[in-house]
């Protein structure tokens, strides 16, 4: 190399160099920010704030695939609104007869309570909700729903379908409210299994139709085909909602715990209708609103480690 | 002078749609085969017209994408801040490349971006994407002459209209 040409090489070094530490220093920006936004401390309130700017996008987004629906709505035929208004019809009145009997069964319970001393159940009230027309990273394990703070919406807010528990309300905006899936790894779930009631905890599994029991003894009555219910330990989801189905059992010799494999319920495919429980929360937990968001993971380690202490 | 403000008209333009198209419901099928819009835009406006060159930018955009996409805070941020910082490092090279050949150092670009992604899913805890998650680059790059020749001819017909 000429002396020249080494001049203008190492000012090209120079400059390489300070964009390798600008490099370096976005990347330990970035680190800083995923690990706080993972652990949530302050950059959570930053996250809800900058949604707030966010939700006119997802609102302007939304806005061709509602009216092409809404289009689609008024071309469908004729005949196919009628074999849908006769389906929706017999289920209706198969509906109403499992309800007779369910009311006839609620009487009876309220009468054995009544005689056992027992405290009342809460009637449930629901809010239908619809899903956003938007996809999120399927690995942020969140939903948009249709209705927000507008609508009443809760952080902490139960949110199921017709065949099981979804999740809960994570975050609420003014018409939008995010859905905290049951199957994010950080998000646990008191359960109960129905045939031995047996009582442990459904971790998400990060995959989107699953949960993970990880902490059964390893003589723990779980069998494939078990249902799982919410106990409703920890205040946060009421007790006796169907949660996911056993699929496998794992007791690996020399390990401490089994672990077992659990369907979700919910069938997150092509759902577009969810519901989300309005009734009024106990009042020990409403007592202090701002301690609700992460409670239920705390109750649900309180409880890990009194099950570890026995 | 006037071509300046309908320049940035059109990124901006563009960057808007490729966010839509981020966001954007599709059968739970093809999900994992959506290519990465913006990284898609942010490297043809670098190559082209020299706009995005600088990190910070990248930053931002990224920002945006993960408070759009609900992924954690700084995810698609690094992703970008380190495509950009690629491009800036290879620009010379890759603006003279023959098409194909820029095809390829598009579609290394991505996967690396991947790459990137595929670990900070790994360390929340999740399960492993399935093997579809990876075509989402080759997709891309099928796309990328198509989108080169659209942006290339809106480019043309913007300059027209401002002269």
């Amino acid at each position: 190399m000429s002396l020249g040409a080494s001049s203008s090489s190492g000012g090209l070094a120079a400059d390489f160099s300070s964009r390798i530490a600008r490099l370096m220093a976005y990347i330990v920006l970035c680190m800083v920010l995923m690990t706080l936004d993972y652990r949530g401390y302050w950059v959570e309130r930053i996250r809800t704030g900058a949604t707030f700017l966010v939700e006119p996008i997802w609102l302007a987004v939304e806005a061709p695939a509602a009216v092409s629906r809404s289009v689609a709505r008024r071309w469908e035929s004729r005949s196919e609104l009628l074999t849908e208004r006769d389906l929706l019809a017999l289920s209706l009145d198969q509906s109403r007869a499992k309800l007779l009997r369910l009311n006839e069964l609620q009487r009876e319970n309220d009468r054995l309570r009544a005689l056992l001393g027992a405290t009342a159940t809460i009637d449930r009230n629901f809010q239908a909700v619809e899903l956003r027309d938007l996809d999120l990273n399927p690995y942020s394990h969140r939903l948009l729903i249709n209705r927000g703070a507008s609508d009443g919406l809760q952080v902490g807010q139960v949110v199921m379908d017709a065949s099981g528990l979804v999740g809960q309300v994570d975050s609420v905006l003014v018409h939008t409210a995010s859905v905290i899936l049951l199957s994010d790894p950080d998000h646990a779930l008191p359960v109960e299994i129905e045939r031995s009631r047996l009582r442990t905890i459904a971790y998400g599994s990060g995959r989107n139709d699953e949960v993970r029991l990880t902490d059964l003894p390893m003589n723990a009555d779980v069998q494939v085909g078990d249902v799982l219910l919410s106990s409703g330990l920890g205040g946060r989801f009421q007790a006796g909602l169907p949660v996911a189905d056993v699929v496998e059992v794992e007791r690996v010799p020399g390990q401490a715990f089994a672990s077992a494999r659990a369907e979700l319920r919910a069938r997150m495919q092509g759902a577009r209708h969810l519901l989300v429980v309005t009734d009024p929360s106990p009042p020990e937990i409403d007592s202090d609103a701002n301690q609700r968001v992460d409670d239920d993971l705390d109750v649900a380690t309180d409880v890990v480690q009194n099950a570890d202490a026995q | 002078m006037s071509a300046r403000p309908t320049g940035t008209g059109l990124v901006v333009l563009s960057l808007i749609a490729a966010c839509a198209l981020t966001i954007m419901p599709l059968p739970g099928s093809i999900d994992s085969f959506r290519p990465y819009w913006v990284a898609l835009l942010v490297i043809y406006w670098n190559l082209e017209t020299g706009r995005f060159r600088h990190l910070g930018h990248g930053f931002l955009l990224g920002l945006l994408l993960d408070i759009m996409t609900g992924t954690l805070l700084g995810q698609h941020a690094l992703g970008l801040v380190i495509l950009i910082f690629l491009l800036e490092r290879f620009r010379s090279r890759i603006r003279f490349f023959p098409p194909w050949q820029q095809a390829g150092a598009v579609f290394a670009l991505l996967l690396n971006d991947r790459v990137i992604h595929l670990w900070i899913i790994a360390l929340q805890g999740n399960q492993w994407p399935s093997w579809q998650w990876w075509l989402a680059p080759a997709v891309a790059v099928l796309l990328w002459p198509w989108l080169f020749l659209l942006l290339d001819y809106l480019r043309r017909k913007a300059r027209v209209q401002s002269q």
